[in-house]
């Protein structure tokens, strides 16, 4: 049981209009970078809230690192990034900080030590000037959004927990979220966040659960998953003109079950039974100028339409992912 | 424990560190002690003024009668110039002629007024005195008193008695103070507890409606900043709740604290200050108090607001605006504003049923039972019960605000309606 950072046993979480987590089984290994994908509304932040023990679950349980969920001491273990950011808007940037770290345990001079470094490090704090002593009120955007970020990371986490980490964040902010992420999995800390954004997923995670209206839908290796999703995917880059007939052909149903339009790029799942060079074929024939033809592994992207598709996503749900 | 603690110190330090606070604590003396020492002054030029200093005294007596006089006058100091008025010996016949010439000064304003001693004085019979200040009874009474005083002293001079016993036999510096009696027994005293009765309720009832707005306002910015989740997940929402009421009720403490020191020592060293304004100082003695009843009051004090600033604190989780909040307050501001309005009659009436009813509910016993308590003796068995009920009633308020709080932290949207609030406190969590 102890190879799991978390470990979440049929797990069931209703409220009076909806059950947000139906009966939810998944397990997160230690030092791997788990993503947990989903539409707006699938249950992935009660699932996350749940984990935090921020809400009980109504049934099933929750283990972090072998631990149930509601052992104090874990809480220390863990740090979180929701996905509403927001802070004391009053307080002092240092004082948060410090505040943050006590109630994660870390103290005194260890604490100020640690923020320091923090603030060095994202460039808070240079010779010239010293945004710990600035008021939270007083930085941008980007830089409240560090803040809440060295917050999450000060008592150095086994358990790294990050709610839709990507929204609102500019490209650099973005950029350095990625690294440090990279940088917990090096030193061996469990990472594991929500996004819709299949692009950062894919790229990130060793592991995904895609989860659609408070249901699992699949989980397992990014590999895994794609291996699972087989070679039926094609690759199509095309130059210029000629858009009309080759639109056509890709409404062919016994060609191509669904075709991801991005203009001059198309990500392509063939229809089943469908052969590849017979498709191939049509297009040369209506005469565009084919750029690359490539039979590829089916992104998360394609997985996540082809498995939640427009249906997971229910109208009228709040915000409660 | 050390998280509820670094929360309790939180809420204090980010609190007393604001500006609101220092103002507050530090304009709170000024004003209370200006509350007692203005209407101090006001009273005082009633009394006494140095107008009688800046008076001439003509000297008919052919005796050194009005010497004496102005030391009795300027209180037996003959060092003090300022004090001493101007003595003018004049021979009788030309005491008209002397007269209509001071008139003259005082008409001027040079001078504030003048005293005529003759042999008539001497022999006791007669005095007069001509001033702007003529009607200030305190002014005259104090001249007679001096020309009495001198008449005495010249008076035991002539039956040979010297310098030194003279002044022994006829200094008589009596303080006489006056007391009311009513209907009620003495008003003097009577009077000082029912202000110090209305004062202490007066604070209670400001400190639960500050400071139970501070708090939920605090929970409140938690709450629309989302802190609250990040410090929820390190923290159980108990602790939480605990931890701020704790705090923000350290914050009222310290400032009463702070409030009652200063103005207590600035009752103690009032006399200069008065007298730099030129009134005397008034007597006004604080009802003793008990170190028992001190504990009380601060018993009264921490559980009322317990009471009330958790269930703020709930109201402050359950909304998502400050307007909303307001609205939302309105039940909690009805219960204290309807105590609010029991004060005086039970300061009126503090053993009738009103008084003794409304100090068994813990919704008004915080501030009626302390107001009764300063005006009059209450039985033993009445506190405890009052107490014991406060008690309970704090036990159900931090109950009912921490299942309200902890769901209602993490919702937003709409305002609850009361119906589904009922059933957030039936959640597990």
């Amino acid at each position: 049981m102890t190879e799991y950072a978390i470990d979440i046993v049929n797990v069931t979480k209703r409220y009076a209009e909806h059950t947000a987590v139906n009966d939810l089984t998944l397990r997160v290994p230690k030092g791997s970078v788990y993503g947990l994908l989903g539409p707006n509304g699938a249950g992935k932040t009660t699932t996350i809230r749940m984990i935090l023990n921020i809400i009980a679950p109504d049934a099933g349980n929750i283990f972090i690192f072998g631990r149930p969920s509601n052992d104090t001491a874990i809480t220390e273990r863990l740090g979180y990034l929701p996905e509403e950011r927001g802070l004391y808007r009053k307080m002092q940037v240092r004082r948060v900080l410090k505040f943050l770290a006590e109630l994660k345990g870390v103290k005194g001079s260890e604490a100020d030590r640690r923020i320091d470094e923090w603030l060095e490090r994202l460039s808070l704090k240079t010779p010239e000037k010293d945004w710990g002593l600035a008021k939270i009120d007083e930085l941008s955007r980007g830089m409240q959004q560090k803040v809440q970020f060295i917050g999450t990371l000060l008592h150095d986490p086994d358990l790294v927990i990050l709610d839709e980490p990507f929204s609102g964040l500019d490209p650099i902010n973005a950029q350095a979220l990625k690294d440090t992420v990279v940088e917990l999995k090096r030193r061996g800390k469990t990472v594991i966040f929500s996004t819709h954004l299949m692009d950062n997923a894919e790229r990130l995670c060793d592991s995904v659960c895609i989860i659609a209206r408070g249901e699992k839908v699949l989980d397992g290796s990014v590999t895994d998953v794609k291996e699972e999703h087989g070679q039926r995917n094609v690759a199509l880059a095309l130059d210029g003109n000629g858009m009309a007939d080759v639109a056509q052909i890709l409404r062919d149903h016994s060609l191509v079950r669904r075709a991801d339009d991005s203009n001059r790029f198309f990500e392509i799942e063939l229809a089943p039974g469908a052969d590849p060079q017979a498709l191939l074929r049509r297009i040369v024939e209506s005469g565009v100028a084919v750029q690359r033809f490539e039979m590829i592994q089916p992104s998360l992207h394609q997985i996540f339409l082809q498995k939640v598709g427009a249906t997971g996503i229910e109208e009228g749900m709040s915000g409660h992912g | 424990m050390a998280k509820l603690w670094a929360v309790i110190k939180r809420e204090y330090l980010e609190r007393v560190r604001s500006k609101w606070f220092l103002i507050a604590t530090f304009f709170g003396p000024i004003f209370f002690s200006a509350i007692i020492i203005v209407p101090a002054w006001l009273a005082s030029r009633s009394k006494t003024t140095t107008d009688i200093y800046n008076s001439i005294i003509l000297d008919a007596t052919g005796e050194n009668f009005g010497r004496r006089l102005a030391i009795n006058i300027a209180g037996g100091d003959s060092t003090n110039a300022a004090m001493l008025p101007v003595v003018r010996t004049v021979p009788p016949a030309e005491l008209t002629q002397a007269e209509s010439l001071a008139t003259r000064e005082v008409m001027r304003k040079e001078k504030s007024g003048y005293v005529v001693v003759n042999q008539q004085t001497l022999a006791g019979e007669s005095a007069r005195y001509a001033g702007t200040n003529a009607t200030s009874i305190a002014d005259m009474t104090r001249i007679k008193e001096a020309i009495k005083q001198t008449i005495m002293a010249t008076r035991l001079e002539k039956v040979g008695l010297d310098n030194q016993k003279m002044k022994e036999i006829t200094f008589i510096p009596l303080d006489f103070s006056t007391e009311r009696i009513t209907e009620r027994g003495r008003a003097g005293s009577g009077m000082a507890s029912v202000l110090f009765g209305f004062a202490i309720g007066f604070l209670l009832y400001m400190s639960i409606v500050i400071y139970g707005q501070t708090i939920m306002s605090g929970v409140l910015e938690e709450k629309t900043t989302r802190v609250a989740e990040v410090v929820m997940s390190s923290v159980p929402t108990d602790t939480l709740l605990a931890g701020k009421v704790f705090g923000v009720g350290a914050v009222g403490l310290t400032q009463q604290i702070i409030w009652i020191g200063t103005t207590y020592v600035l009752l103690k060293v009032r006399a200069p200050i008065m007298a730099k304004l030129g009134a005397p100082t008034v007597s006004f003695s604080l009802p003793d108090i008990s170190l028992a009843a001190g504990i009380l009051f601060l018993l009264f004090f921490l559980l009322g607001f317990v009471f009330y600033s958790s269930l703020y604190a709930a109201v402050g989780s359950s909304v998502n605006s400050e307007s909303e909040a307001r609205q939302a307050a309105s039940p909690l501001m009805i219960m204290i504003v309807s105590t609010g309005v029991f004060i005086q009659p039970v300061l009126l009436n503090p053993t009738g049923t009103t008084a003794k009813v409304l100090s068994l509910i813990p919704i008004s016993s915080p501030i009626i039972m302390p107001i009764r308590m300063a005006v009059t003796g209450v039985p033993r068995l009445e506190l405890a019960a009052s107490l014991f009920f406060l008690a309970i009633g704090c036990l159900a308020a931090l109950w009912l605000a921490s299942r309200i709080y902890r769901v209602g932290l993490l919702m937003y949207g709409k305002r609850p309606t009361m119906r589904e609030m009922a059933r957030w406190v039936s959640y597990a969590r």
